[in-house]
């Protein structure tokens, strides 16, 4: 069903965490909130789940106002990032639970929990206690116990952090296939972007509690709205040169280029991001400067160049060699670079 | 543990754990010296209670007499008398009956004000409480002193504090917090009981429930309260949100919750508070001594009873002592696991 926040606020005393938050999460989507901790993401999705009174705005699932439901009424499945399994019951009783408490027939139960347990390939374990199972297992008995009463939609708060990388990596894909499989409206909460540019349909890039973009993974990555949004997706980060802009013209302290535009600004950032860039000779170069550090990353190397007071990273190849401190040009095309208003942070064209 | 003998400091030798067979035959010889003189302490008493109990008068008078069969002839006439012929069998059960409901009830009572003041912000306004207690005041000075009818006095008072809640309590900022419930909860129990007896007794009197288990039931729970509180929150304190919070996304009601999450989540800490309450209760002698008379009397007042003009009687106190203890005995080994984990919850993760 599809989920709207409609100029939500919410403040604890006097900090306000939340700031006018609307999104629209369409039926089936898979919505990524995504933020740095503090930037409210948690809390706006705590909003929907009900655990946390909305200071002001609404909250609709489907076409019902629910701003002022309890969570039990809302018809939502919540996965918490401790998974939050019933330590004294077992796998079948943890699955079976929203099913007991809403009073359905015992064969009807017992045949849902062999349904899910059987998608997420815990049929065997059904007797076990959550104490007794490795991290994936009892991230697939939250699953599940989401899964099986069918909600209006999924929430997840950060479900796979407590994971190792590499099962981190195998839940992604198992959650995305699931996900797809079932149709549900998915809202799903994280600090990392590449869980986000992996898993969503559209990510909403939250920022001290205010709405920054909210846009598909490819966008958010090829046409960042603004500075942070810029700054924060993308990893080595892009790089930033602050310098004037005339017509098109980007002028710094020791170099100047055109960026395939006719916009002017007397404070502007250009941002290149780091495999758009390639060193070259210094002469060559669009920007030139001096190795700072160089990174062999396996199948290609990071190298840091001082480029006046900014530091510029490029993704180069993974055979480069050079000294520090020796002189380097680094060149990109100009449709490459990213523009941003100094002062507002915004995107110019 | 790695490091060799010498390398580690005394302090250390001395705090690091040791089991008794890796011990040098010296300081063993002492451990268990030590050890055994510490048994003696604990166990001596309650082999005099139970050899006392199989004397009669001129053995005890006598005496001292430690082993039976060799220097004195141990016989049942005591418990003939104490199981048989005394009435035994009424105060045992009124002690069972009271102290196993008192308990059960303050546990439960307890457990969900623990419960509530751990996952429930209260900000009750200072001035609405003290404005209470003045109504309170108000009411019995009216009803006692200048013979207004309670209902009407009680009416009266009632919509004072009405009008208070909306009026003048509203100028006032002070509020109660959770602390302040709880350290009020626990200052119940800093007073000495002595001090409430009479008051107690002059209530139950008016209510014409003197001589009752009704009446020992009650003054138990409220009594036992605070401590069931004030144990019980730690534990509560200790169930992850995340828990309770998913339950309720899952569709329980906040009841269910109490039921079905919190409370089989702390059946560790309740079993040693259960514990710890039954023996307060069953050992309660003051309180008893006063609300009772030949009814309701319980097994810690018939033991005073056996404190007779002709002197005591050991022999007979000695029967009640061992039939008293013998089911808290049972009790706690059959609680015995829950009790140790649930002493130590807290003290380590996990």
């Amino acid at each position: 069903m599809r989920v709207r926040l409609d100029n939500i606020h919410k403040s604890f005393g006097h900090v306000q965490v939340v700031k006018g938050l609307d999104l629209e999460v369409e039926d089936g989507e898979f919505l990524v909130l995504l933020g740095a901790s503090g930037s409210g993401k948690t809390t706006a999705l705590r909003m929907i789940a009900g655990l946390e009174s909305v200071t002001s705005g609404r909250v609709l699932i489907g076409e019902r106002d629910v701003t002022n439901v309890l969570p039990k009424y809302r018809d939502i499945a919540m996965v918490f990032q401790s998974y939050a399994l019933y330590p004294h019951m077992t796998v079948f009783a943890n699955i079976a639970y929203p099913l007991m408490v809403r009073k359905t027939p015992k064969a009807e139960i017992a045949a849902a929990v062999q349904e899910v347990a059987r998608q997420v390939q815990l049929d065997t374990l059904l007797d076990r206690f959550p104490k007794q199972l490795s991290g994936g297992q009892r991230q697939r008995v939250a699953l599940a116990r989401a899964m099986i009463r069918r909600p209006a939609a999924f929430l997840m708060d950060e479900p796979l952090s407590n994971l190792d990388a590499k099962l981190r990596g195998y839940m992604r894909a198992e959650l995305k296939h699931m996900q797809h499989e079932l149709g549900i409206t998915t809202i799903y909460v994280t600090h990392d972007q590449i869980e986000a540019m992996t898993l969503a349909h559209r990510v909403a890039l939250l920022e001290k509690g205010v709405l920054q973009q909210l846009d598909t993974p490819a966008n958010i990555y090829n046409r960042p709205a603004n500075l942070f949004v810029a700054g924060f997706i993308g990893s080595p980060p892009m790089n930033f040169i602050e310098g004037t802009l005339k017509d098109g013209l980007f002028t710094a302290p020791d170099s100047h280029f055109g960026t395939g535009t006719r916009a002017t600004r007397t404070a502007a950032v250009a941002g290149m991001r780091p495999e758009d860039c390639r060193v070259t000779e210094p002469q060559d170069g669009k920007l030139t400067g001096t190795v700072y550090a160089t990174e062999l990353m396996g199948d290609h190397t990071l190298v840091t160049c001082r480029v006046g007071t900014a530091t510029v990273t490029v993704k180069a190849d993974k055979a480069f060699k050079r000294q520090d401190n020796e002189a380097i040009g680094v060149d990109f095309a100009e449709a490459s670079v990213h523009l941003f208003d100094k002062a507002s942070g915004e995107r110019i064209a | 543990m790695s490091a060799s003998p010498e390398a580690r400091t005394l302090m250390q030798r001395l705090f690091e754990p040791q089991t008794l067979e890796s011990m040098a035959p010296v300081p063993r010889f002492f451990t268990y010296g030590a050890l055994l003189v510490w048994t003696l302490v604990v166990v001596f008493p309650l082999y005099w209670v139970l050899v006392t109990s199989l004397k009669v008068e001129v053995q005890v008078d006598s005496g001292p007499f430690y082993l039976p069969f060799i220097d004195f002839t141990p016989t049942l006439e005591a418990w003939d008398f104490m199981l048989l012929q005394n009435n035994t069998l009424g105060p045992y059960l009124n002690s069972a009956l009271v102290s196993l409901v008192s308990t059960l009830l303050a546990l439960l009572i307890g457990a969900a004000a623990a419960y509530a003041l751990v996952r429930i912000q209260f900000q009750v306004k200072l001035a609405a409480v003290l404005t209470f207690i003045l109504l309170v005041v108000g009411v019995i000075v009216a009803v006692a002193a200048l013979d207004v009818p309670w209902a009407i006095a009680v009416a009266v008072a009632a919509a004072l504090f009405v009008l208070a809640l909306s009026t003048v309590v509203r100028r006032f900022r002070a509020a109660v917090g959770n602390n302040d419930i709880e350290f009020w909860m626990i200052s119940n129990r800093i007073m000495p009981p002595i001090v409430a007896v009479l008051p107690i007794y002059v209530m139950f009197q008016h209510l014409k429930l003197l001589d009752t288990q009704v009446a020992l039931i009650a003054t138990y729970t409220g009594v036992n309260l605070p401590i069931v509180v004030w144990l019980t929150r730690d534990f509560f304190a200790g169930i992850p949100r995340d828990l309770e919070e998913s339950a309720e996304i899952d569709g329980a009601s906040k009841l269910r919750v109490f039921f079905t999450i919190a409370l089989p989540l702390v059946r560790s800490g309740l079993a040693a508070t259960f514990m710890l309450v039954l023996i307060l209760t069953w050992n309660e002698f003051l309180l008893a001594l006063f609300l009772t008379n030949a009814n309701a009397q319980t097994m810690p007042v018939l033991v005073a009873a056996q404190n007779t003009t002709r002197g005591p009687q050991w022999w007979y106190m000695s029967v009640l002592i061992v039939i008293m203890i013998a089911p808290v005995i049972v009790i706690a080994g059959f609680l015995q696991k829950h009790i140790a984990r649930g002493l130590l919850a807290g003290a380590v993760k996990g």
